[in-house]
């Protein structure tokens, strides 16, 4: 049932075509903000990743990594951190996600589910120094190790490395898988299982034929987000390092505030590679997600 | 020797006594239903058949054989869940087959096996889909196949039609009973769901706040309840006030009036009591009609009428509701009369009647309000 | 007749599907399905938790003693810092007027959107999951190379250089103000409400800020939240642009007062604490309040 009114009571009428002109004029903010800062800086980008920054030719130099991009120590190291994070992330955060669900308690629930989200916000130059704080050359579990015995310093491990930043990124990747994976197990029938076992099958069969193909499609889905997070993470990293140990997102911030390496040109080349992947890691959890919840929902 | 017996199963969690001495054998091929309110321990019964739950005493019996340290993956049974419970990766066959799958069947014979069975529950047409692609009465079918697929001895049904809709929930009932009387399949069933129970039960079994109420016949539950409980769970159930005149010889008398009324038994000369009558056997005559043979009859007036379909149920106001006559009926209780709807407009509501209360066998109950289900 | 629930009356409840829920001993007498905690869940949770612990506490040790004993002093002096003050000001400046002017443009586009532009909403959508995909370090690099010192338009070296780091940090916190608005403009019968309004005499603007803006205040609420916690934490935006703000005042005391700097990272976990709280309450209200930013800093 549309309304008649064509205007306010006190004032002139006015008609609806004109208020659908006042209203697109509550629009222009918005799209003034996001051309300004959001679409603009990206043809910008795209613009100076096509030209050679010294000589302002059109050159496609700067995406010369594409072919190669193992090759380059930044590439190799962000795949490298963020897999292996990744992994550590997925695995123990999937762990801890049916802890939670197991324990049928809702107040465990919700104070660990509280606990992830303060951990998985937590990220950034405060984490760093939470780190330094714990695995720090002179960090307290680095001295305590050290009392019983366990040099970790002189065994190799560095805080300011791929290990080291590994550690640190689980600290948030495990409680962002927690929270991601809560609700796909949470929607898991118990009532599948026993099915299962009244037709005979051992928990494993059941595992193998039922719960891990039904949580796969999540659990891929999950890995995917933390993945992308770990990649285009910035904070973290260079708080902890200063650039020590680079990283695509430290490289990109060293070519354009760096000194002797400056090349934004580059620098932008580098970035839309990125954004390129994280883009795939999106587009692949949108289409998992579809799936999932397919087979999910009650 | 029996196919199945519970023998003085006991359950509790902490505090709460979920059942208490439970005891019933189930003969081959018969379908026992468990009827009764929500928490009356039917459920719990059932998950400790299939293994779900282990009593704190008693055991399970099958074929002879005490299964009750046994797994349920062990035990031989087969349960049709009531959310349907099917696997949600697999097809309606590949579902159907997981059973047969898990004991590691020659795939040829399990696929001759889910084909005969599809076409048994007319699933054919839809064994290639997911559960999320099928209706409700066709997961459930689904699921009773999955259940009978390995040849269970013992089939178990926890409420399986209670997320069905109505409308398909009559045709599924008669299905399950005909696919397990074809089948031969010793079943329990439970339900909240009485027409579901006295339709295509051998027997049904009333539970009532953990322990058995009553075991018997639809007919001998509908017709014959032995207890308060089950005469006011099971259908409509009238209470009219007589008094015992011999417990000995069965009699009761009202208004001066005398019936024989069974279950008189137990209650002495001179007490109050309640005649248990089911709606349609009450019959309406005009109110100024003379009562014939003796018969009891009350009078009062139509206070409203329920369509209810084939029939139409008046609700009688006495007219001595409400007085401290002891024969009288409470002020709040009404009388339910179900008459062929077709003669429904003989009696409109605000006319005055008279109800005849027929003699045979209306069983007695003491006078105990709290039993009775008011109208 | 009701009878009283008995209370064990079987319900679906979570079972565990990975091992070890309840151990089934094929012979001894088994307790069936436990309905308490299982050992395993605890002692994961246990476990985690240390884990999780664990850096607050080196922290806190690190941050509240000279080296030998407890004391708040770190903690004073980092206060105390004059560079502290002015970079806290300068993250609360940045960190309110992003979150105002994010809720200022952002509500009214997204109501005008769900009422008269519906073709427009998945426009609007794609925007706003835009951010998501561009982290940080992305954004600033076109900001930069737009917006920067070596650039066509150079705002840094401008009176204008606020606008650069609000209008990044509009762009960082779009997805979740806009999610968070949508959200409540959903529930909320928006067409239903303005009508009866207009039809009452009121004027657009008048319903937008007495009927709308009351109706969605939970997800006003949670936005503001989620942009100002995020603005307040940001990094890389402000480093790479130049902005001393506080993430990056405290990157710096950890090269001149390294205690006093673990002590505010305590003090900032806390504040991080809070807000998600905050969210969590607001959650429990709005079911669906998106409490984790979940996007890479």
């Amino acid at each position: 049932m549309r309304s008649q009114v064509t205007g306010t009571i006190a004032g002139t009428p006015t008609s609806a075509r004109s208020r659908g002109g006042r209203a697109a004029f509550v629009l222009l903010p918005f799209a003034i903000l996001v051309i300004a800062f959001l679409l603009v800086p990206t043809v910008s980008l795209i613009w100076g990743s096509v030209h050679d920054t010294k000589t302002g030719t059109l050159t496609l130099n700067n995406y010369s990594y594409l072919s190669h991009p193992l090759d380059l120590v930044p590439f190799r190291n962000s795949l490298e951190l963020s897999l292996a994070s990744t992994i550590l992330g997925s695995l123990v955060g999937l762990l801890i996600a049916q802890a939670i669900v197991s324990s049928r308690r809702p107040l465990i629930q919700e104070i660990a589910t509280t606990f992830s989200s303060v951990a998985a916000n937590f990220a950034g130059v405060p984490l760093a120094f939470a780190f330094i704080a714990t695995l720090g050359a002179s960090g307290l579990l680095t001295r305590t190790l050290l009392g019983s015995g366990i040099d970790l310093y002189s065994g190799g491990f560095k805080l300011y490395s791929v290990l080291g930043l590994t550690v640190v990124y689980a600290y948030w990747e495990i409680p962002l898988m927690v929270l991601v994976m809560l609700p796909p197990l949470q929607a898991m029938q118990p009532s599948w299982r026993e099915a299962a076992e009244i037709l005979g099958a051992s928990r494993w069969q059941y595992l193998r034929a039922v719960a891990i193909p039904v949580l796969m499609t999540p659990f891929i889905s999950s890995m995917l987000l933390l993945y992308a997070n770990a990649f285009g993470a910035y904070a973290t990293a260079y708080a902890l390092t200063t650039g020590f140990v680079s990283l695509v997102p430290i490289q990109i911030s060293n070519l354009i505030n760096g000194d002797v390496s400056y090349d934004p040109g580059l620098a932008d080349a580098l970035a839309i590679g990125l954004a390129v992947i994280m883009a795939l890691c999106i587009g692949g959890r949108a289409l998992l997600e579809r799936r999932s919840t397919r087979w999910l929902s009650r | 020797m029996s196919r199945l017996e519970l023998a003085n199963l006991n359950k509790r969690f902490g505090e709460q006594v979920a059942v208490s001495d439970f005891n019933l054998t189930v003969e081959d091929g018969e379908l026992v239903s468990f009827l009764g309110p929500s928490g009356c321990g039917k459920t719990t019964t059932l998950r400790m058949t299939a293994g779900f739950e282990s009593p704190d005493t008693g055991a399970i019996i099958v074929d002879g054989s005490d299964v009750t340290d046994l797994a349920p993956n062990r035990r031989g049974m087969g349960m049709v869940f009531q959310g349907y419970a099917l696997f949600p990766n697999m097809s309606a066959a590949e579902n159907v087959e997981f059973g047969l799958a898990v004991r590691n069947r020659p795939v040829a014979e399990r696929r001759a096996r889910v084909s005969e069975l599809l076409e048994l529950f007319g699933l054919s047409h839809v064994g290639k889909s997911y559960p999320h692609q099928m209706s409700g009465g066709q997961q459930q079918r689904v699921a009773l196949a999955r259940a009978v697929a390995i040849e269970p001895g013992v089939l178990l049904l926890d409420e399986p039609l209670s997320a069905v809709d109505a409308k398909v929930r009559e045709e599924l009932r008669t299905e399950i009973r005909r696919m397990q009387v074809q089948l031969h399949i010793t079943t329990i069933l439970v339900t909240h769901d009485q027409s579901e129970a006295l339709s295509i039960s051998d027997r049904v079994v009333v539970m009532n706040r953990g322990a058995i109420e009553e075991v018997g016949t639809p007919t001998q539950i509908y017709a014959e309840p032995r207890s308060a409980f089950t005469a006011g769970f099971i259908g409509a159930m009238n209470e009219i006030p007589v008094r015992v005149v011999s417990g000995r010889e069965g009699l009761v008398e009202r208004d001066g009036r005398r019936v024989a009324a069974v279950g008189a038994a137990g209650l002495s000369d001179g007490d109050l009591a309640l005649l248990l009558v089911r709606p349609e056997s009450l019959e309406p005559i005009g109110a100024n009609l003379a009562a014939l043979n003796g018969d009891l009859t009350m009078s009062g007036q139509v206070e409203v009428q329920t369509f209810l379909g084939a029939t139409t149920r008046l609700l009688v106001r006495e007219s001595r509701a409400g007085t401290d006559d002891p024969m009288a009926m409470p002020a709040s209780r009404r009388l339910a009369v179900d008459v062929p709807s077709s003669s429904a407009n003989q009696w409109p509501a605000g006319s005055q009647l008279q109800v005849r209360i027929p003699v045979g066998s209306s069983r007695v109950i003491a006078d105990r309000s709290a039993a009775s289900r008011p109208f | 007749m009701s009878n009283p629930s008995i209370g064990g009356e079987a319900t679906e409840e979570a079972i565990a599907i990975l091992p070890g829920v309840h151990a089934r001993s094929k012979d001894a007498r088994r307790t069936g399905r436990s309905r308490r905690t299982p050992v395993w869940s605890i002692v994961v949770l246990l476990v985690a938790a240390v884990y999780f612990l664990l850096p607050l506490y080196a922290t806190a040790v690190f941050g509240f003693s000279t080296g030998k004993h407890f004391t708040l002093q770190p903690l004073w002096d980092g206060l105390g810092d004059s560079g502290f003050q002015a970079s806290l000001q300068l993250s609360l400046f940045y960190s309110v007027l992003t979150t105002i002017i994010a809720l200022a443009v952002v509500a009214p586009t997204a109501y005008v959107v769900e009422l008269r532009f519906p073709g427009l909403r998945s426009t609007i959508e794609f925007v706003s999951i835009l951010p998501f995909v561009i982290p940080p370090i992305i954004l600033v690099v076109g900001l930069s190379s737009m917006y920067g010192i070596n650039s066509p338009v150079n705002l840094i070296a401008s009176s204008w250089a606020p606008v650069l780091l609000i209008g990044g940090y509009f762009i960082l916190t779009l997805p979740f103000v806009f999610r968070a608005i949508d959200n409540a403009l959903r529930a909320v019968d928006v067409r239903t409400l303005s009508e009866a309004s207009a039809s009452l005499g009121a004027g657009p603007a008048r319903t937008f800020l007495r009927v709308i803006v009351p109706s969605i205040s939970l997800g006003l609420v949670s936005g503001a939240l989620l942009a100002f916690t995020t603005a307040m934490g940001e990094f890389t935006l402000a480093a790479l642009l130049g902005y001393p703000t506080f993430p990056v005042y405290l990157l710096n005391i950890n090269g001149y007062l390294p205690r006093a700097g673990e002590a505010l990272v305590l003090v900032s976990f806390f504040i991080t604490w809070a807000g998600v709280i905050a969210l969590a309450a607001v959650a429990r209200r709005a079911p669906g309040t998106q409490v984790v930013r979940g996007g890479p800093m």
